[in-house]
């Protein structure tokens, strides 16, 4: 489905946000891939109402009448709130995340909200205390994490656009394995206010959509300066839509020396130089780039990921909120059980990870190295940056992979994020867009930009969707 | 990381894992280490450490009352808990 077309739908009253959110919910309820923890059929259908019973107060609306499915991770106010995970499994929140409260104010009709890895840890949807959720190009493969659901909702057709979140590719890399466009902002262009945190100097919002219009337009919702994150920049002045019309001129864009030797599956490396291609084509000069360093983010990352992470679920004690182990006489054995029973095997590994990097003896040689390294990444985006206006790469090393996949390799599932982790890492904005089919199923894109560099990736991804049909292919 | 070692961080992370499925939890964590240590390999010598991407200056604002009635809404979500407080099992005998 197609964001624009829905939204000119909805402007020129030929389809009322009711009917487009009834629509929206049917699909959902015939949901054959376990894409959502829950539906709020009769909340939606009542916001609609009151959008077409108001239609010039929201017809002008970035995301007026559009029906949503926001990632799990969002708190939103009186409505249960999982992250995925037991341990929230009937928590409801008392406030509203600014992401969500700004697609409401933005006029969009929150009809579900969707599957996820356990507290956003996996590159697979399958840590999910709900189940995995299936790629809907093949109920077999999994749609890639921890936005699995978001990126499988679009790709689905039940949605035009859906929210996730992406600390070390959550979203760029399920958008490649489901073949939808989307993207990761600066870090701090969102708020993260109401966002359960996982790991808080990388987590970042950000929008899912066939294409980057519709990225445009739910970030230009998501984004706003807030008080309530003391991380949030105030740099939000551009907007996205209208800067897809604008002419960056002919760009010079570095390409990876040596990518034959980062582990990518040869079908992604083959789409990679067809859309090299493209881009040569709409006037832009690619220039090889020296990133020798790109595959040290990953041992930085599960680090840095997992210290973050140990610290930010402490606050899971079975007290104040959320799972507690019933019938437990004493109260260290009350925090013992509850985190034992309510967090799933990753969540636990990565805790006991992040608990030992940060221990006395280990954190000069885990914590701070780990730090250093994010250091040499950093620097090394500023030094590119200066000789190009954007990187670009493929988003995945494979394509959508099966289920429970066993590898010969135990740290595989980890190096899914290998191309994904280092504009985390430096908090750069990214991209990932549907790069052809290979296989009969979808391969991803990335184009990274310098800080704040979100309206020239949506506009040269705009240019590049205006002359391929890649992100027009459905399952 | 031995057995012993493990039982520590155990303790320190607040997670109970039976004594069986400890082999395979130090498996899995030897694995992951062994990707971390290729850490190991860079020169990092006079390179300041980076906590935060932007590294921003910190926020601050008035501390000032604000109408949320917080009490009662944050009891509401406790697992046990009366009109004025959070219930939890007897620490003192």
């Amino acid at each position: 489905m197609n964001f624009k077309l829905q939204r000119e739908n909805f402007r020129s009253k030929k389809i009322s946000a009711k009917e487009a959110t009834q629509e929206a919910i049917d699909k959902a309820k015939k949901d054959k891939f376990n894409i959502f923890i829950n539906h709020f059929e009769n909340e939606a259908l009542l916001k609609a109402e009151h959008i077409d019973n108001n239609f010039d107060e929201f017809k002008d609306l970035s995301l007026s009448g559009i029906p949503i499915a926001h990632k799990d991770i969002f708190c939103t106010k009186n409505i249960t709130t999982t992250c995925g995970s037991k341990m929230l499994e009937n928590f409801v929140p008392p406030y509203e995340s600014t992401v969500t409260k700004n697609c409401n104010a933005a006029g969009s009709i929150m009809i579900a909200k969707t599957n996820m890895d356990e507290f956003a840890m996996g590159s697979s949807n399958e840590t999910s205390f709900f189940g995995p959720v299936s790629n809907p190009w093949g109920k077999d493969l999994v749609p890639g994490g921890s936005s699995g659901g978001s990126a499988a909702c679009v790709a689905a057709n039940i949605t035009s656009i859906s929210t996730g979140t992406d600390t070390g590719g959550s979203i760029r890399q399920p958008a490649a394995l489901c073949g939808v466009t989307g993207m990761k902002p600066t870090y701090g262009l969102v708020s993260r206010w109401g966002m359960i945190a996982f790991c808080s100097s990388m987590d970042q919002a950000g929008p899912f959509a066939k294409d980057a219009f519709g990225c445009a337009a739910l970030l230009d919702a998501m984004a706003s300066y807030d008080i309530k994150d003391s991380t949030c920049s105030k740099r939000k002045e551009i907007c996205f839509e209208k800067s897809l019309n604008k002419n960056f001129g002919n760009l010079k864009i570095g390409v990876i020396k040596n990518i034959d030797n980062l582990g990518i599956n040869k079908d992604i490396l083959n789409a990679y130089e067809n859309s090299k291609i493209v881009l040569q084509g709409l006037g832009h000069q690619l220039s090889e780039i020296d990133f020798s360093e790109l595959s040290s983010g990953i041992c930085s990352y599960y680090v840095i990921a997992p210290a973050e992470c140990s610290s930010n679920l402490s606050r899971f004690d079975g007290i104040k909120f959320g799972y507690r182990s019933k019938d437990q006489k004493d109260i260290s054995n009350l925090y013992m059980q509850t985190r034992s029973e309510g967090f799933g095997d990753e969540v636990k590994k990565r805790i006991l990870i992040g608990t030992h990097v940060l221990s006395a003896g280990f954190y000069d040689a885990y914590y701070l190295k780990a730090q250093k390294v994010r250091r040499i990444i950093k620097n090394k985006f500023e030094e590119i940056f200066k000789e190009v206006d954007l990187i670009f790469m493929p988003t995945t090393l494979d394509q959508a992979f099966e289920k429970n996949r066993e590898s010969s390799d135990p740290n595989r599932m980890y190096k899914e994020d290998l191309l994904t982790i280092p504009a985390n890492l430096a908090g750069l904005p990214a991209i990932s867009f549907p790069n052809g089919l290979k296989n009969n199923l979808p391969t991803g894109g990335q184009l990274i930009a310098n800080y704040f560099g979100e309206d020239l990736l949506l506009n040269i991804t705009n240019k590049i969707q205006e002359v391929t049909d890649w992100h027009k292919m459905i399952p | 990381m031995d057995k012993i070692e493990l039982k520590n961080l155990l303790f320190l992370a607040r997670i109970g894992i039976e004594d069986r499925e400890h082999p395979k939890i130090l498996e899995k964590l030897k694995n992951t280490f062994d990707l971390i240590d290729e850490m190991n390999e860079l020169n990092l010598d006079n390179i300041e450490p980076l906590n935060n991407p932007l590294e921003l200056n910190n926020v601050s604002r008035e501390d000032s009352n604000n109408d949320r009635n917080a009490k009662k809404n944050f009891l509401k979500g406790s697992p046990e808990s009366d009109e004025d407080y959070f219930i939890v099992p007897k620490i003192i005998e």
